[in-house]
Order: C-alpha cells, then sequence, then structure tokens
C-alpha cells in the first residue's frame, strides 16, 4: 500500500506508526525507493515513480494531506524516478530515475512543470538502472547507486556535485572483491563522508520476464525461479549495509559491514543514519531493524594502513 | 492450526526483537568527546531477546560468501544484532476470495506471504486467532507480495499474483497445504496486481499496474506463456489500475484505478541505455476512477464507461467485486477506510448507492471486499488490523460486522510495510521515516 509511515526511533518490536501519510489527496503511489528529511527546511522529499514526480510534504505532516509542492510536467523530463536527495546547503533536490537513466537536479522549491538546473545521463557517465542517490554538500559530491545487468558497471559511482550532462564519475566503487550487485538505497554520513550502502543480496538482480507489456525476448524461465528481493535460503548470497570511506575507488571490499542474521531480516534494501546516536536505520521486506555502530560514523584509516582491529 | 500459527508468529518475535548485546568485533572505544557505547545503550530500551540473533549466526557456515567470517578482510563490523527491531509477525490479509459452492473463504497474506483458507462461516465475536483450515506458507510455495487472490470452485483451485518479488501468477489446489510447491505457474508483467477468472470463456485477466493495462490469458497458461491480447494506451483511461473483475454476463471488464499514471520506459539493468518510446509524456495524478472495458477489447481501446468524480468518493480503490443478481458494483476504498457500491451500469460522477462506514464497522484499510448472494453477506479485508469483517450484503453506514475472522490477537498492532525500500531519520522530531 503506498504511504509514508512515521516511526519513533525508540519503536521496537510489532508496533503501529505514529503517524502514516497516505490517501488519494497526498498523491503518493507504490515503487517510493527512496525518501529524504531535509534537516534545514523540516520537509520529506518523496518521488512517486508511477505519477513521474517529486513531491514535498511539511516533515509533520499526517493523513491524507496533499503535498506541499510536487515536481512534475513536461518540462522535468521525469518517467519513473525512484530515489532522491535532498542538499540543504545548495537548496536543491536531486531525483534518480531507472527509465530516464538520468540524475536530475531541481531547485528545491521548483513545484510544477519545471526544467532541472542539471541533468547527470548518457554512455559515459556509466549510470543505468539508478536506485539510490545522496549528495554531501561538505565534500561537493553525489553519490549513486545503478546496476547493469551484464556486470559491468555495478556499484557506487561518485560525481562531483556541479557535475551536468554526459560525465564520467570521479570514482567507481563496484567489481568482483566488492561483491556489490543488488542494491539500493545511499546514505552519507555528513560529519565523515562516510558512504552507507544497502544491498538487498549478492546475486545480480534477476532479469524481468517482460519489457513493457511484451514478453522479453530470449527470456528463460529458469531465470525467474526465485524471489529476487530475498536472500532466504541463500546463506552465501545474503544481503549486507556495505560503507566506503570517501575516497575510495576502485574494486574493493567494504571498509565496514552489517551482515547476519540481524540484518537479513530486513533484506537491506533502504539505510539511513542517526549520526548524533550513531545509530544505522536498514529497512527492506516488511520491517526495519536499527544497528547502534558508533565504529561507523568515524573516518577510516587510509588503505594500505592498518584498520581498526576486529 | 491455531498453535501453528501464534507459533510460527512467535519464532519470527524472537528473533526480530532488539538487543543490547554488542559483539565485542565492534565494541572499540571511541574518541574523548564521543558518547560512550554504555551511554548511547543506557538511553535505549534493554531486551536479551538478540541473544537469539547472535546464537544463530554462530551456527551460520562459515566455510565461504559473505556469511564468512574472512570478508571482508580487515573490515570493521561483522556479524552483528540489531539493537532494535520492527516487524510484524503475523499474517496481514489484503486479498479475499469466496467459494459458496464448497463453503470456504481464502485470504491472501501479503505480510508473511502465504495463503490461508478458512471456512465460510468462521469467525465470531472472539478475540483469538480464528483457525485457519489450511495455510499455504513457506519458501517452496514461491510466494512473494501477493495483493490478491481468486477461486475456481468448480476446479478446487485458488490464485495468486506476487505484485512484487517474483512476477508470477501461482496456483494451489484446496488439498494443499503448508509448504508445498503450486500447481502451476504462470509468469507476469511485473507488477500485476489482480487476477479474475472467466469460467467460460476459460481466460484470466490481470491487472499490471506500472505499464497500466490489462493483460489476458489462456485460464491453463503456464511458464511464459504469452498474453492472448493486452488492452493498454492512453485512451484505455487505465491508470494504475488494482482490482479487477471479469463480467462474463455482460462481457465487461470492471477496474478499479488510483489515478497514477507515467510513460512506461524499459529500466531494467537489462536494457539499453536509450530506448526509442515515441514522444515523451510526461506523469500525471488523475481522479481514482472505475473503468468498465469490453472484455474483447484488444489494443489502445477506450472505456465502454467510468465511474468518476467528487460525488463517487473514490480514493484508492482497492479490490473490486460485482453482484451479478443486483447489479451492483462493490469496492474496497482504502484511502477512506470505506466499501461503496455503486449501480453496475452506473456512469459518470455518480454517487454510490451505500457506503458502508465508521468507527463501528471495524473496516480499517480495507484492500478487498468479497459479495456473497446466496447468504446474503459481504466480506471485507482489512490490511489496517488483522481482521476480516462480515456484514449482511446490504449494510450500510456504520454498521457493525456480523462477525469478524482474525489472523491475530484483537488489538494486534499492524507496521503496514509491503516491501518497504528506504528510510529517512528526522532528526527534528527523533522519527523514523518509511515509505512502500
Amino acid at each position: 500500500m503506498p504511504r509514508i509511515s512515521v516511526f519513533a526511533r525508540s519503536a521496537n518490536g510489532n508496533v503501529a506508526p505514529k503517524r502514516v501519510i497516505e490517501g488519494q489527496a497526498t498523491n503518493l503511489s507504490r515503487t517510493m525507493h527512496g525518501i529524504a528529511y531535509d534537516t534545514a527546511h523540516d520537509e520529506i522529499v518523496i518521488p512517486v515513480a508511477l505519477s513521474g514526480a517529486v513531491l514535498v510534504f511539511k516533515a509533520d505532516a499526517s493523513g491524507e494531506v496533499p503535498p506541499l509542492r510536487a515536481i512534475q510536467g513536461t518540462r522535468t523530463r521525469l518517467v519513473r524516478p525512484h530515489t532522491v536527495a535532498v542538499d540543504p546547503v545548495n537548496n536543491e533536490i536531486l531525483t534518480a530515475d531507472p527509465s530516464s537513466r538520468a540524475i536530475f537536479v531541481f531547485d528545491r522549491m521548483a513545484n510544477g512543470n519545471v526544467a532541472a538546473k542539471r541533468v547527470i545521463s548518457g554512455a559515459q557517465t556509466g549510470l543505468l538502472d539508478i536506485v539510490g542517490l545522496d549528495v554531501d554538500p561538505i565534500r561537493n559530491v553525489i553519490v549513486a547507486s545503478s546496476r547493469k545487468g551484464n556486470g559491468d558497471k555495478v556499484g557506487l559511482f561518485v560525481f562531483d556535485r556541479l557535475a551536468n550532462g554526459d560525465v564520467p564519475p570521479k570514482q567507481f566503487i563496484g567489481g568482483p572483491n566488492s561483491k556489490l550487485a543488488h542494491f539500493r538505497q545511499v546514505a552519507i554520513d555528513p560529519a565523515t563522508g562516510n558512504i552507507f550502502l544497502a544491498q538487498q543480496n549478492t546475486r545480480m538482480k534477476q532479469m524481468e520476464a517482460y519489457v513493457l507489456d511484451k514478453p522479453r525476448e530470449g527470456f528463460q524461465a529458469k531465470q525467474q525461479d526465485e524471489d529476487d528481493d530475498s536472500d532466504e535460503g541463500r546463506l552465501d548470497q545474503m544481503g549486507f549495509i556495505a560503507v566506503y570511506a570517501p575516497d575510495d575507488n576502485g574494486d574493493i571490499p567494504p571498509r565496514a559491514i552489517i551482515k547476519g542474521p540481524g540484518i537479513r531480516m530486513a533484506g537491506a534494501a533502504g539505510v539511513a543514519l542517526n549520526p548524533k546516536k550513531k545509530e544505522i536505520i536498514t529497512v527492506g521486506g516488511n520491517g526495519f531493524q536499527t544497528f547502534l555502530l558508533p565504529e561507523f560514523f568515524r573516518p577510516f584509516k587510509k588503505i594500505g594502513t592498518t584498520a581498526i582491529p576486529r | 492450526m491455531r498453535r501453528t500459527l501464534m507459533a510460527a508468529a512467535a519464532v519470527l518475535a524472537i528473533a526480530l526483537i532488539g538487543a543490547n548485546r554488542f559483539p565485542a568485533a565492534v565494541a572499540a572505544s571511541g574518541s574523548a568527546d564521543e558518547p560512550s557505547l554504555d551511554d548511547l545503550l543506557a538511553a535505549d530500551c534493554i531486551d536479551d531477546a538478540a541473544i537469539e540473533v547472535q546464537q544463530a549466526a554462530a551456527r551460520l557456515p562459515q566455510e565461504g560468501g559473505v556469511a564468512s567470517d574472512n570478508w571482508p578482510p580487515n573490515a570493521v563490523g561483522g556479524v552483528i544484532p540489531p539493537l532494535r527491531s520492527v516487524s510484524d509477525p503475523f499474517p496481514t490479509f489484503d486479498g479475499i476470495a469466496l467459494d459458496t459452492e464448497n463453503d470456504r473463504v481464502i485470504f491472501s497474506d501479503e505480510n508473511r506471504h502465504s495463503l490461508l483458507v478458512y471456512d465460510r462461516t468462521a469467525g465470531g465475536a472472539s478475540n483469538d486467532v480464528t483457525e485457519p483450515r489450511q495455510w499455504v506458507f513457506g519458501p517452496k510455495t514461491l510466494l512473494g507480495y501477493i495483493a490478491v487472490v481468486e477461486v475456481d470452485p468448480k476446479r478446487k483451485e485458488f490464485y495468486t499474483v506476487n505484485n512484487d518479488s517474483g512476477d508470477r501468477m501461482t496456483v494451489f489446489s484446496y488439498d494443499d497445504h503448508g509448504n508445498v510447491q503450486p500447481r502451476r505457474q504462470l509468469i507476469l508483467p511485473h507488477q500485476s496486481w489482480d487476477v479474475s477468472l472467466a469460467q467460460g470463456r476459460d481466460e484470466i485477466a490481470i491487472t499490471v499496474q506500472q505499464s497500466n493495462a490489462i493483460s489476458l490469458f489462456k485460464r491453463s497458461a503456464t511458464g511464459t506463456a504469452a498474453p492472448i491480447r493486452t488492452i493498454r494506451g492512453l485512451a484505455t483511461e487505465l491508470e494504475d489500475p488494482h482490482g479487477l473483475y471479469f463480467d462474463e454476463t455482460h462481457n465487461e471488464l470492471i477496474v478499479a484505478n488510483h489515478g497514477n499514471w507515467t510513460q512506461i520506459r524499459p529500466y531494467s539493468p537489462y536494457d539499453p541505455l536509450t530506448t526509442d518510446v515515441g514522444e515523451y509524456k510526461s506523469g500525471a495524478f488523475h481522479p481514482s476512477a472505475i473503468t468498465v472495458h469490453a472484455a474483447d477489447a484488444n489494443g489502445d481501446v477506450p472505456p465502454l464507461r467510468t465511474i468518476e468524480g467528487d460525488l463517487t468518493g473514490l480514493n484508492w480503490p482497492m479490490g473490486i467485486d460485482v453482484d451479478l443478481i443486483h447489479d451492483e458494483i462493490a469496492v474496497a476504498n482504502y484511502g477512506d477506510s470505506s466499501v461503496r457500491v455503486f449501480r453496475r451500469s452506473g456512469k459518470g460522477n455518480v454517487q454510490p448507492v451505500r457506503v458502508l462506514r465508521g468507527a463501528l464497522t471495524q473496516i480499517v484499510g480495507p484492500v478487498s471486499v468479497a459479495i456473497d448472494t446466496k447468504n446474503e453477506e459481504l466480506w471485507v479485508a482489512n490490511y489496517g488490523d488483522h481482521t476480516a469483517v462480515v456484514f449482511p450484503r446490504t449494510a450500510s453506514g456504520n454498521a457493525r460486522p456480523k462477525r469478524i475472522i482474525r489472523n491475530a490477537p484483537k488489538d494486534t498492532p499492524t507496521c503496514g510495510f509491503t516491501n518497504a525500500s528506504a528510510a529517512a531519520y528526522d532528526s527534528k522530531r527523533d522519527e523514523i521515516l518509511v515509505p512502500n
């Protein structure tokens, strides 16, 4: 059901949300694979994939309330935006659209049928199925997670914050040593620049049987015989939360990781941070978990030096 | 069976509840200006249950993969239990299918990915869990985020559709129970929502959210069989279609639409960077609507008629059912927790003939309805509170249900997730935001 559920940070167990934003007037739809809280302006930013839009709500919204602003229309070039980030320093809203194969940067106050200020898209970017996005206004970078089915260019793409057009990333984390495959949401710790990524499992997202409403040519049913988002029963393909340093680049494993039964309950599709409390919130499937990990909110040592002992 | 339902929920709950045990691997000392780990923990609830998680971790195979302690090398962290965990261990009803020939009612459960079968007369005034007679549940079933269920009383089969995670329809028999493989399966487009069976035509119709389409297949189609026809395009007015009823008597397909529309393009990691999809059309928000289509339509064909407008009160209509004897359409109106009943031939901005809504009804986030003209009852599956409620067929207003089916003890909370994939933290209110 399309909704934004709001829980107390201390929620634990089987609890109902404190409030819910849902209903026709909200203009929400399913496939909201990203959400951002604007700390400076106390707003929630959310993509609406099935209406090609990005919506902004008051952060204390509850029930069936209309959005404050909606970015939608022919000038936006949005098709199915999946994920969002907000840059309260530079007053910008970013969204990634796997259908447009692009990252769009809008003015934070954009409303209605408005063009993006910048668009990162094209062959040189390496972007394709862009499923996660965050922005670091301190280090002036945009980090996107994107997947390509042949295994090439599956990972994290780091662009200059002001990148525009068909430009290559300044850093790329991916490759066999990274075990990056089927991931989604990205979050950046503003203090350290550490990059957090939620990965559902280490098997590449499976091919869908249809392209639009037509059966995919050459599709083999055996490729569809397992639940795509779950790692149940496949312990060697379990998902995890991976953490990287802001300057990391290349085919490298994570600097820090949350794995095991605790994280696999969620499937780890989403990740959010509470730097003050040193908490990492992971969401996936039908639940979310909170991990207390102060070590993950400290700068990592340069590669080649001794890591913090385990 | 009741004990089974409760025990399964309890096992999951134990595994999900938060904990205080912090792994030594990550408990390295912090800098002097940071709060200590003990201080951070002291501010939160403490619970020993996640020891279970640690013990489960110890039982994992350690020889390879990410479960191994050897990967990633020299990394911080590892197998770590959560401090807190929010999840609902009980089923949540969404789809409903009624078989008055064999006196069964079948529910789909989106939360635990299962199908629950009850006697048609099940339920009552008890606050306890209602005992299902069958429960199809487990990895062999291939059930994912299922939204609906359809029944074939003649062949004693029931159908469901994975709306997410494993794009397929699965078919089970009345003899199936537990962790069983489906009798057959049909691969479907991603985001398929409802399935409706046409016995006479030997066809099934499927709504597909993201492509704003109705796809029709032979009833017995399996594997990667292609649709025999598809209704799709701007003229169809299909917009985020959900509930569907195949009305063979009038040769019509009746569809509940949420009103979201965007131009779908190839989007997967296996599709090319750019594709020619013609002129760009931007997304749009439209009102919810009931659209009625010719059952033989194929391609971009306008609906025969549409129920839409302020007077209808439609608000995220989910499942629908049609009463061919009294010529009525019942709609599970999720957005305002009501059931709205329209004349089957209604057209335009029309009021429902009756509305079932209010605190006494105990209708909370309804996702499906079923009309029983044989026994003069109306069934409603609540996504919002672990119940299904049964009314007299013509109940209206703020009426009490005549009986309640519970999949969890009374007043059990419902988290309300459907494959949630993102989160944000609101630092001002100390809250966690989770969209579905």
